[in-house]
């Protein structure tokens, strides 16, 4: 007894190797940003190394599938597919975060800064694996509080400070109704455990109307993470405000931790693994349809998203709420509760990963030399910043979702797998809704290329780092083959939709 | 016997009568002679002279409290420790004490980023002409 | 001991307890006291999780109670920090007087 136990516990501490690796380059980070005063970047290099050592590890959880630690943890493929997305994108804020001046300003130190994006990062490998409440709640709040701080780093810039009180006190609401939600849940099965959970839920007549105030409450707080509407209001402000790397941090990475989680939670509490229906639907075993009620927080997320983006003039806020729209589209794949579904998702999170990076990282270069993220502002810059100009085509080519880009890949697999589970109103709304998204993303293609051409025309180009150059095109050019060549992924999502279960 | 919900009751009562007995007591007792000195307000001894009493405490309070409230907690996780420490014994140790280095390690940390050193605020010292012009106005009103 | 006082109690209390707590957070307007309603909404989840514990004799929910301690306090601590920030710049902690940003 005592024996297999050690036994489990050494196979779980083995596998725990990427996560302690990335614990142990946030207090290195911190440490070496105190001993080397000089150097600011230094535990920006240091977490750099520590991500690179981490990405090693990774490899190594190849095909695993294991409930390490008593089924705290869970690492199986589809942790380890967000793991790898989640590790990327902190990877590139860190690169980013070299070339933003709005950060360096003040003679600011940025030891905290990047020990804390490794901190979040720690945080969100927990939440992707996370098979228990507590291990979810336990998550959630290292990667929130890890942004919250991180959303006001640039604390005397008064948009900053704002957005992360606003960011603190919705997140603080949030997650209190969530766990009480959790606690609820606990009361009525007793256990704490996802797959015990399920099995207690099965097996026993539970009161529904107590079930599905718990797991709405549950909902929220995991709606709050992948701003779904309606528990979105924080997104644009807090996008606005934050600088605009770890804008671009909250809104491909703690996204992709937010939706791992939701997929996890829904299928190992609430779907009898046994069986599937004939058209291949995961069945419910209780009687809530939750899938409705995702496909109406969908509907509600793409629409709202995309019709308020319309009117937007600051270019980080529009990302905003576009981002918004786009965790509508990607719940329409977790609504259908598919195994096609699923892996529509994490397809379009890949897609998504280097179209808004990208996107991103633009508005960053561009802020630098012109100081604004006003659409306005961007009048010509096209032909000034002619690399930059093309990048930009081609984020919001696939940020639409049009034919020759990664997000086009994304959005038809989301809609393939909608329509093969017989959602065609949900389908159509989809469709409707990238019509709409089409205005907007046009809108800053106009101001760039077609308006204030002349007021430019004499001025001389501006000159960016050639190294931002090169992390630029490592967004863009994938952005393109992974259109032409969708295979591998394509591949390796559908592999990896597996997850422990008990 | 008594429910549980009896003792509750009981210590509502109790409260009741503690406070109204001194009062009554007190009203019974006490000499019933006003005058206008008495009767206005107590203010922290004295009466107000000028400005607002809501004045910013030194913003250092907080930080204090901030860094108090970290080390606050760990009470709750060393409480349920040593409860069973005996049972558990030297392996029990351990884990609590890279618990309790971990937190030190934070404390070092705020030290040596300076966080816990006293910035002194600039004291006010009022000068003889303006105390003066204070009781003035004071008294004109 | 608390035998004779049934688990609806605890719930109830608990329930009127989380509703203060957001009520509060829904009307006030001082950035410290929606914090304090925060707390007040934690620490009746506290509340639920222990009835349930004893109730359900798991003791699951009682080292949970302890891991939303000392969440709760993390939390409030970088609260208040950010507040402190804020402060710093408009000398206010009314939350109606930040709003630079909107829709």
């Amino acid at each position: 007894m005592i024996d297999q136990f050690i036994i489990e516990l050494q196979k779980s501490i083995s596998l725990f190797k990427p996560e302690a690796t990335l614990a142990v380059t946030f207090v290195v980070a911190l440490i070496a940003d105190l001993i080397f005063k000089k150097s600011k970047n230094i535990s920006g290099y240091i977490s750099l190394i520590g991500f690179i050592v981490t990405f090693y590890f990774l490899f190594w959880q190849k095909g695993q599938n294991y409930g390490t630690f008593t089924q705290m943890l869970s690492v199986d493929p589809f942790a380890l597919f967000f793991k790898f997305l989640i590790l990327l994108t902190s990877f590139f804020i860190i690169l980013m975060s070299f070339f933003s001046k709005e950060l360096y300003i003040n003679n600011r130190s940025l030891g905290e800064y990047f020990s804390l994006i490794a901190g979040m990062t720690f945080g969100m490998f927990l939440l992707v694996g996370a098979n228990n409440l507590i291990m979810i709640y336990l998550a959630i709040e290292t990667m929130s509080i890890s942004s919250y701080i991180l959303a006001g780093y640039t604390k005397e810039i008064h948009r900053a400070s704002e957005a992360s009180l606003k960011y603190v006190i919705f997140g603080a609401v949030s997650s209190g109704l969530m766990i009480y939600g959790i606690s609820i849940l606990f009361g009525l099965t007793g256990t704490l455990n996802l797959f015990e959970i399920n099995n207690f839920i099965a097996n026993n007549n539970v009161n529904i109307y107590a079930l599905f105030f718990s797991v709405f409450l549950i909902l929220a707080g995991i709606g709050y993470k992948i701003s779904a509407v309606p528990f979105h209001f924080w997104t644009p402000d807090v996008y606005e405000g934050a600088p605009i790397t770890i804008t671009a941090l909250l809104s491909v990475a703690s996204k992709a931790a937010g939706f791992a989680v939701l997929i996890r939670f829904v299928k190992a509490a609430f779907i009898d693994n046994t069986q599937l229906d004939s058209e291949g639907i995961w069945i419910l075993i209780s009687n809530i349809d939750w899938r409705f009620i995702i496909a109406v927080l969908s509907v509600l997320s793409m629409t709202l998203g995309n019709l308020v983006a319309l009117w937007q003039t600051n270019l980080k806020r529009l990302l905003a709420y576009s981002s918004i729209a786009h965790a509508g589209y990607m719940l329409m794949g977790v609504a259908v509760m598919t195994d096609a579904g699923v892996t529509a998702v994490m397809i379009y999170f890949a897609s998504y990963l280097f179209m808004n990076l990208g996107a991103f990282f633009v508005v960053t270069l561009l802020a630098n030399k012109i100081g604004s993220e006003d659409i306005d502002d961007y009048k010509g810059i096209g032909y000034r910043a002619p690399i930059l100009g093309v990048c930009m085509v081609v984020f919001l080519l696939s940020l639409t979702g049009l034919p020759p880009t990664f997000g086009f890949i994304g959005k038809w697999m989301v809609f393939s797998a909608v329509l093969e589970s017989n959602f065609i109103w949900l389908a159509v709304i989809g469709v409707l809704n990238s019509v709409v998204s089409l205005f907007y993303y046009v809108k800053i293609f106009r101001n760039m290329y077609v308006r204030g051409v002349e007021e430019n025309e004499n001025k001389e180009n501006y000159q960016f780092h050639p190294i931002a150059i090169i992390v630029l095109l490592l967004l863009a050019i994938p952005t393109i083959l992974f259109c032409l060549y969708p295979g591998p992924i394509a591949n390796w999502a559908a592999a990896s939709v597996g997850i422990f279960l008990g | 016997m008594l429910s549980d919900f009896g003792i509750v009751l009981l210590f509502l009562i109790t409260g009741f009568v503690f406070v109204a007995l001194g009062l009554i007591t007190a009203a019974i007792i006490r000499p019933h002679n006003p005058n206008p000195v008495k009767q206005s307000t107590y203010e922290c001894g004295e009466e107000l002279i000028s400005g607002s009493p809501w004045i910013k405490f030194n913003i250092r309070f907080y930080v204090v409290a901030l860094i108090f409230l970290l080390f606050d907690v760990e009470i709750v996780f060393l409480l349920p420790w040593a409860v069973v420490f005996q049972q558990l014994g030297w392996f029990a140790f351990i884990e609590m004490a890279v618990f309790v280095l971990i937190l030190l390690a934070g404390l070092a940390y705020v030290w040596a980023k300076g966080d816990i050193e006293w910035e002194k605020p600039k004291p006010y010292i009022p000068s003889l002409k303006d105390l003066v012009v204070e009781r003035k106005q004071h008294f004109a009103e | 001991m608390f035998q004779s006082v049934s688990l609806e109690y605890f719930l109830i209390l608990a329930a009127v307890l989380f509703s203060i707590g957001s009520i509060g957070v829904l009307t006030r307007r001082n950035a410290i006291i929606i914090f304090m309603s925060i707390e007040l909404m934690l620490n009746s989840v506290n509340l639920t999780l222990v009835s349930f514990a004893s109730f359900l004799g798991d003791s699951a929910g009682m080292i949970f109670v302890f891991f939303v301690m000392a969440v709760a306090a993390s939390e409030a601590a970088v609260g208040l920090a950010i507040v402190l920030a804020l402060f710093r710049q408009k000398q206010t902690v009314n939350v109606d007087e930040v709003n630079i940003m909107k829709w």
